[in-house]
């Protein structure tokens, strides 16, 4: 039924929906999609500084990235982070979420400790533990105490332990936080299934993994692709605020590395090079998540 | 993804007979499970102890016994971290950061979402799907560029800029989770007020709107959290006089001794808003934290 006054009746429609989504798709667009687009451009140029003139290089910054040893160390660190954080994360923070949608005794108060680091901003976040490793900070203490003494370190200014740090703050705050998602998740597994393999005499174990786990696969995939998204893009709070890439090198990672070229060495077009790299490796990081998780889902 | 409510808690019913060994079997398990769980629960909130308590002590008590209670509450680091890196300042600008970034991301969701949910057209679910596609989109990739841009506006260091930039950051969160919300409310309330002939705008304002405050709510606490702690987009758009509560504090940090004191004050009072809000609305944050993790 085309009647000139229903035709009318939704032009009115579509003007009016043009109207009320424009504000937000132009400040969308403005904000986030343009400086998305110049990313890669910027990316082509060689700008020194912002005082100076840029010019284009085309790929000149990505064929000096690949001979550029800090980029290789920062690649390398960037996964030895990921390789390290994610596979104690997500498995932990699974079984914890589990455990809490349970609902065992105490678990509200559970869910509310494991969801602090949540609402804890980067800064502080990262101030507190600069006080935690600290020279005479609680873990040396600690370790002197029990007579380990010889354990206690300068764990941000150590080489060996720079990358660590950083990797042990992710951990603290994004297993608990993890786990509560992973618990609403899981929550929403019909009691009865659960009881029904109690009966066939299924044990906890066989439980978490044949049922509670193939149940929520897909959405393990969604949050361990996030988190590795989030560490994998934004390791540049942590690594600034804790160790600055440092000592030397030891705890540079891409996402820092960026930061470090964009607005230390003032390097505008390296460090979107950069950039562009990190969004590609995301990008692929993601379909492979994507991927194992459909494939043996089936 | 919505949490799961309602479901009544507590036990399942045990299976009749004969599972008395394994019963007991299973207990000793839900008992061993609490060791790790409460060992990780301990392990969070240690350093929050440990950065209260330090706040009040001096770096000398604080070395000496460094998880003892204060004796004598003292309050000078406070007003040494207020002196040393104008806390008070950087709240004020926080403080108008987020809520001037608020008003401006609600105003913009709330239009958006209604004319997506309430005005189905092909149209409507393109709209939809590019703000979906948003979540592609990786803020870390737009830091330079917006830093530029900032530049070129001439709004670098200013409290304006964030105020403009921050919606950004979370409109297709705010949008899709709105939207969502909104084609929740029957037509029929729609149509019957159309018919007394109430403008588009009214619908809005007198019937939708008010039928959508639960969602409006939890978008408001995510994005207020998200302006409130931001850190890095901060660290580079503002200077001296403009600088957020979250650039300010790390300011309070030397770079070769650590006056501890000093920093776990500066640390206690920019989590204060966030943790005395947590405590009243505890419940629909965690939900909304959990929602926007899960959607972004």
């Amino acid at each position: 039924m085309t009647t000139v006054a229903s035709r009318a009746g939704r032009s009115r429609d579509t003007l009016a929906l043009i109207a009320l989504s424009a504000p937000a798709l132009v400040w969308y667009g403005l904000f986030m999609v343009v400086p998305l687009l110049s990313m890669f451009y910027l990316s082509l140029l060689q700008w020194n500084s912002l005082v100076g003139a840029p010019h284009f290089t085309g790929l000149g910054n990505f064929s000096r990235l690949l001979g550029d040893p800090i980029f290789w160390v920062a690649v390398r660190n960037t996964a030895v982070h990921l390789l390290a954080t994610l596979p104690i994360m997500i498995p932990t923070a699974f079984l914890l979420g589990y455990f809490l949608s349970r609902k065992p005794a105490g678990h509200r108060i559970l869910s509310v400790i494991f969801f602090t680091p949540a609402i804890v901003s980067a800064s502080a976040r990262a101030m507190m533990f600069t006080g935690i490793y600290q020279q005479d900070g609680i873990i040396n203490t600690f370790l002197r105490a029990v007579g380990l003494g010889e354990f206690s370190h300068a764990w941000l200014a150590d080489p060996t332990t720079a990358l660590w740090t950083i990797v042990a703050v992710d951990l603290w705050a994004g297993i608990g936080f993890t786990a509560v998602i992973f618990a609403a998740a899981l929550s929403a597994i019909p009691e009865d299934i659960y009881e029904a393999a109690r009966l066939d005499g299924a044990r906890t174990w066989t439980i978490v993994w044949r049922i509670a786990f193939p149940m929520t696969r897909q959405f393990v995939g969604v949050m361990l692709m996030l988190q590795f998204l989030w560490l994998l893009l934004t390791s540049a709070q942590n690594v600034l605020l804790l160790t600055q890439g440092g000592p030397g090198s030891a705890s540079m990672t891409l996402s820092y590395f960026l930061y470090d070229q964009a607005f230390v060495s003032t390097r505008v077009g390296y460090s979107q090079a950069i950039g562009v790299v990190l969004f590609a490796v995301g990008l692929a990081g993601t379909f492979v998540i994507r991927g194992i998780f459909r494939r043996a889902d089936r | 993804m919505r949490l799961a409510r309602g479901r009544p808690a507590g036990a399942p019913p045990t299976p009749p007979g004969g599972g008395g060994r394994r019963k007991r079997v299973r207990r000793l398990g839900v008992a061993l499970a609490y060791v790790p769980v409460v060992a990780y629960a301990a392990a969070l909130l240690l350093p929050l102890y440990y950065v209260v308590i330090s706040s009040f002590k001096t770096n000398q008590t604080i070395f000496l016994a460094p998880l003892e209670p204060p004796a004598r509450l003292s309050f000078t680091a406070y007003g040494r971290a207020e002196a040393l890196a104008n806390l008070s300042g950087a709240i004020e600008n926080s403080v108008l950061v987020s809520l001037g970034a608020e008003l401006v991301a609600l105003a913009l969701s709330v239009l958006a979402a209604f004319g997506i949910a309430r005005i189905p057209s092909r149209l409507s679910s393109v709209i939809e799907g590019l703000f979906g596609l948003g979540f592609l989109v990786p803020v870390m990739a737009v830091l330079v560029p917006t830093f530029l841009l900032a530049v070129f506006t001439g709004l670098l260091h200013s409290l304006l800029f964030l105020v403009l930039f921050y919606p950004a950051t979370v409109l297709p969160l705010s949008i899709i989770l709105l939207t969502q919300f909104m084609r929740t409310i029957p037509l029929e309330v729609e149509e019957s007020a159309t018919i007394d002939g109430a403008t588009r705008l009214q619908v809005l304002r007198h019937i939708i709107l008010p039928l959508s405050m639960p969602g409006l709510a939890t978008i408001a606490i995510l994005n207020i959290i998200t302006f409130w702690n931001e850190y890095l987009f901060a660290l580079i758009l503002t200077d001296e006089g403009s600088r957020t509560v979250q650039v300010a504090l790390p300011f309070l940090k030397e770079p070769q001794s650590v006056d501890f004191a000093l920093l776990s004050a500066g640390i206690v009072i920019t989590l204060v808003p966030v943790y005395a809000a947590y405590v009243v609305l505890q419940r629909r944050m965690q939900e909304a934290l959990v929602a926007g993790a899960v959607k972004g």
